[in-house]
């Protein structure tokens, strides 16, 4: 009895905060889900898609009693085992990445309600009337204005803590419940980047309801050093734009160069497009070690921790802008504004500043002061090869290149004069600098790499935000069907085996008429490559939501609107209801959305928890081969595995054999794999037999492209029908299939995997 | 030994076996029933004394009839080559199936009990050796690239010439086709 007056009285409180009282779609079964709410669906992916891990680090240094070897069958001294202490580290990663975008979305909530108000409306444009499709699948909430926002943010602040409990000593203890709550994380990551992008349309006035954003200047060599430069890295908005502001108000907009590197470049190139972008966080080091930047403004995430070091080196000012990232620097926030100003100026002194007017006044007049006096001369082709001499080739910096590369060679190379190949290394460079620091000869080899890097600038669409209502009615259709034959979103960090990949990759799938989105440092170094006619692909493809179009959706929080999209083919094509309904929705994505991510370059705890929200709606993800350090993949065991959906029309069980998405997390070892891997994931059992021609037409001339002619070993595995067989292949598809003994399925109606574990949403459900 | 590459040291107890004599390598690879050599991409960017470093690898599956799984893009070169591989799967998949003692293996004969692996990125090798180290106590792993890998029973060390590992692979290459 005490039992049922509890779970009563949570939902009145549920209800409460979500409003249930306002009708605009009934409340599905899981408003606001706690940990067990949607841990049925979680177990009923991982029987598909079981955790594959591959330990780091064979033991526990968690607690006292360690350390404790794990390996192989060991336990440690609280019972836990290897394969448990992968998931406890993977959720920890998890919660790691979505405590970075949930603060991040509550400081920039705070900060704008205070601007604006809590009841500034959420409006964004005439293009976007589902505003938040996160929001209103997972919490059960319709945002209407910031203040609706906080009701969000706090459901993520709560569960982040009872998640972050669970890893404590002695708590769970199994690997299958750890990866249940690394994907209830992820889920509610992708719920804290959607709060914070809305807020930050909505408050910034940054663009909407558009596709046709401005064009931005991109790369290093865009900066013009004759001015003075204020160079902002991380993530948060909060500084850059009233630095803006203030030299608006100045009259100084046009004396101060404003740069910016990560996805804190892509949030002030959406206020202001005359904000330069420099690049991704990878070229974070290079540039700071140029010393172009006068004064350094650091706000959160993806800052290196080293930045006083650097910017003290490098002779530029630092100012540490927000909390999360102080560097033990004095608090002056409370300092009057000249004497910051001459410390910084005749002492060289660094400050941590929390009020951003403060920040920017500070920032601008240091600038303007110091920038006169500094010597920003890039070192000269035969300074270079004299420091290369140096070099006696003993293959430290090899050995401790998390990229692998010898960069060594291509130092040995500049000392005999030849830029070549450094030129080369630039674009394998993840920017870490431990080649640097190992080097025993002190061999300054970023400044070296200064004269080989490329001077070229690019362009880059500034981030447009949510896809359209309209956009996704356009493409809905086609998307489900498989006639438009995926979307691929290339998102996520630049740990890239090369920085080229990412743009040769978009250009293939874009001239193949996918949908390519992109966010954060893919956005970027999409942007760093030129076509035979001097193009970017930027320039190249249309900026829509539609076949052949490229997006760039935003900085790193924007990746919600990409899972959002997926969402909102459910709902507005669909016709599905979103309020609390995330299981419909996930399994409607799963089995019907033929999206891919593709966090080529992930290295960050925010990556591992965007991509593992993906994985929880249904979006399978591909890595780049370093990601198998983050541990755990989701893979699926293709024939041995359980391949059986519910035919919602008819209410049966139909064992379709039918790999589709084959993984739900996945490392390719090249390129040229990703490449193939690619269109594979696209496959949905939703497809009709033209949409699967279409995908498998791609999937199979990727293949002959990439991997050699023939066909791909697993072609038989997803033709269901004669009519899948694309056009083209028919002849060679028929004999390969005549070959294994290949034999023709019956068509799934309505595939789901609602009615085939235990859950409290009935089939018709998923009937719309 | 530290591994060449510092991102792949060991943070263990469990440490690889360092083999250096190519008739020891040769005698482990021909007492195993199901030996599987898995063939990374590589082994298409790396030559010694001009030839390409696949050509060696197919010269050693051949030798001791060991069945072939091309991870990436490797067998299009291999078909280049003249040698169909007997599987293709990627690194991360045929380490996923290895695990499971029950799987048929590439020649479904049953699982395998030794895997060889040879031109996978190191940081990438060193992670499918880990899977392999804890949870495929039924087979042992070997490494046939010039670096050490902790996480494997058998390794080469760090060979600092490639003359070494040219003259090892060559002496490997014999052993196996005298039969140890």
């Amino acid at each position: 009895m005490a039992e049922i007056k509890e779970i009563t009285r949570r939902l009145e409180e549920v209800h409460r905060k979500i409003k249930a009282e306002i009708p605009w779609e009934p409340v599905g079964h899981t408003p606001m889900p706690e940990i067990p709410d949607l841990r049925n669906w979680d177990m009923r992916l991982l029987r598909n898609y079981a955790p594959w891990y591959a330990p780091f680090c064979d033991l526990c240094c968690l607690c006292t009693y360690g350390k404790c070897d794990l390996t192989e069958t060991r336990r440690g001294a609280c019972g836990i085992d290897i394969g448990t202490q992968q998931g406890r580290i993977v959720l920890l990663a998890c919660l790691m990445g979505c405590s970075a975008h949930a603060a991040h979305a509550g400081h920039i909530l705070e900060f704008l309600i205070e601007k604006h108000g809590p009841d500034k409306k959420i409006d964004l444009g005439s293009a976007i009337a589902v505003e938040a499709p996160h929001i209103r699948t997972v919490v059960g909430l319709r945002p209407e204005t910031l203040g609706d926002l906080v009701t969000a943010i706090e459901y993520v602040y709560k569960e982040v803590t009872h998640l972050l409990d669970s890893t404590a000593m002695g708590q769970e203890g199994s690997c299958l419940d750890y990866e249940s709550k690394a994907l209830h994380a992820g889920m509610l990551d992708h719920v804290a980047m959607e709060v914070a992008d809305i807020a930050q349309i909505v408050g910034f006035n940054y663009p909407t309801s558009v596709a046709d954003t401005p064009l931005v200047d991109l790369g290093w060599a865009a900066v013009d050093r004759t001015k003075p430069v204020i160079l902002f890295v991380g993530h948060n908005p909060a500084t850059s734009t009233v630095v803006i502001d203030y030299l608006r108000e100045n009259g100084l907009y046009d004396k101060v160069e404003l740069a910016g590197i990560c996805c804190t470049a892509l949030e002030t190139s959406r206020y202001s497009a005359q904000a330069k972008v420099i690049g991704p966080y990878s070229r974070q080091l290079f540039f700071i070690r140029s010393g172009i930047a006068d004064v350094i403004m650091t706000d959160e995430q993806c800052i290196r921790t080293d930045m006083p070091l650097e910017a003290s080196k490098a002779g530029s000012a630092l100012i540490a802008t927000l909390d999360k990232a102080m560097y033990g620097l004095e608090d002056a926030s409370g300092m009057e504004t000249s004497e910051i100003v001459r410390q910084m100026v005749e002492g060289k002194k660094h400050f941590a500043i929390l009020d951003p007017r403060k920040a920017a006044e500070v920032a601008t007049k240091v600038a303007m002061t110091i920038a006169p006096q500094r010597r920003k001369e890039w070192l000269k082709e035969e300074e270079a090869v004299e420091l290369a001499k140096k070099c006696n080739v003993c293959g430290m910096c090899e050995q401790v290149c998390p990229n692998l590369f010898n960069i060594g060679a291509g130092i040995a190379e500049v000392a005999k004069g030849n830029f070549d190949l450094l030129r080369e290394q630039f674009n394998l460079c993840v920017g870490c600098g431990k080649c640097e620091a190992e080097c025993p000869r002190r061999i300054p080899i970023f400044k070296i790499m200064q004269v080989a890097a490329s001077k070229e600038t690019w362009k880059i669409r500034a981030g447009r935000g949510p896809v359209m209502d309209t956009e996704i009615r356009n493409v809905g259709a086609p998307i489900t069907l498989g006639t438009i034959p995926g979307v691929v979103a290339f998102v996520g960090c630049s740990n890239y085996p090369d920085i080229r990949d990412v743009a040769e990759m978009a250009d293939e799938f874009a001239r193949r008429k996918y949908i390519v989105v992109l966010s954060g440092c893919s956005a970027m170094v999409a942007g760093m490559w030129k076509d035979a006619e001097g193009k970017t692909i930027y320039e190249k493809y249309p900026p829509d939501f539609d076949a052949g179009g490229v997006s760039n959706i935003g900085s790193c929080v924007a990746n919600s609107h990409i899972s959002g999209a997926a969402i909102k083919i459910a709902n507005i094509f669909a016709a599905l209801p979103l309020r609390a309904n995330y299981e419909v929705i996930a399994d409607y994505v799963l089995n019907r959305v033929g999206a891919v991510g593709v966090a080529w370059g992930a290295y960050s705890q925010k990556a591992a928890s965007i991509a593992t929200g993906c994985n929880r709606l249904g979006i399978p993800v591909i890595l780049g081969p370093h990601s198998s350090k983050y541990r755990r993949l989701y893979l699926s065991r293709k024939e041995e595995g359980d391949w059986r959906v519910m035919d919602a029309r008819k209410k049966q069980i139909v064992d379709t054999g039918e790999p589709s998405p084959e993984h739900l997390a996945y490392v390719a070892e090249t390129k040229e794999k990703a490449m193939v891997m690619i269109p594979k994931l696209c496959i949905r059992k939703n497809d009709t037999p033209q949409g699967r021609a279409i995908k498998l037409n791609h999937y199979i001339s990727l293949y002959k492209k990439y991997m050699g002619g023939g066909l791909p070993e697993d072609l038989h595995l997803f033709v269901r029908r004669d009519a899948d067989i694309p056009l083209v292949y028919k002849k060679e598809v028929r004999a390969y299939l005549q070959e294994v003994g290949w034999q023709p399925k019956e068509p799934v109606g309505l595939p789901t995997l609602i009615g085939t574990y235990p859950t409290k949403v009935p089939v018709d459900a998923v009937i719309h | 030994m530290i591994p060449y590459h510092r991102v792949n040291v060991l943070t263990g107890i469990k440490a690889a076996r360092i083999i250096e004599d190519a008739a020891e390598y040769a005698n482990i690879i021909l007492k195993a029933r199901r030996p599987l050599l898995v063939l990374g991409p590589r082994l298409l960017e790396w030559s010694l004394g001009g030839k390409l470093l696949l050509s060696y690898a197919l010269e050693i599956a051949k030798a001791a009839n060991i069945p072939i799984c091309a991870t990436s893009h490797v067998k299009a070169k291999m078909l280049e080559l003249g040698t169909r591989p007997d599987s293709v799967y990627d690194v991360v998949e045929i380490i996923n199936a290895l695990k499971d003692a029950e799987w048929k293996g590439v020649r479904k004969e049953g699982n395998h009990d030794l895997v060889i692996f040879f031109g996978i990125r190191t940081d990438l090798g060193e992670q499918g050796l880990s899977v392999l180290k804890h949870f495929a106590p039924h087979l042992k792993t070997m490494t046939l690239c010039k670096f050490y890998y902790p996480n494997a029973n058998y390794s080469l060390p760090n060979l600092r010439k490639d003359e070494q590992w040219k003259t090892f692979l060559e002496a490997l290459i014999e052993n196996l086709k005298k039969g140890g």
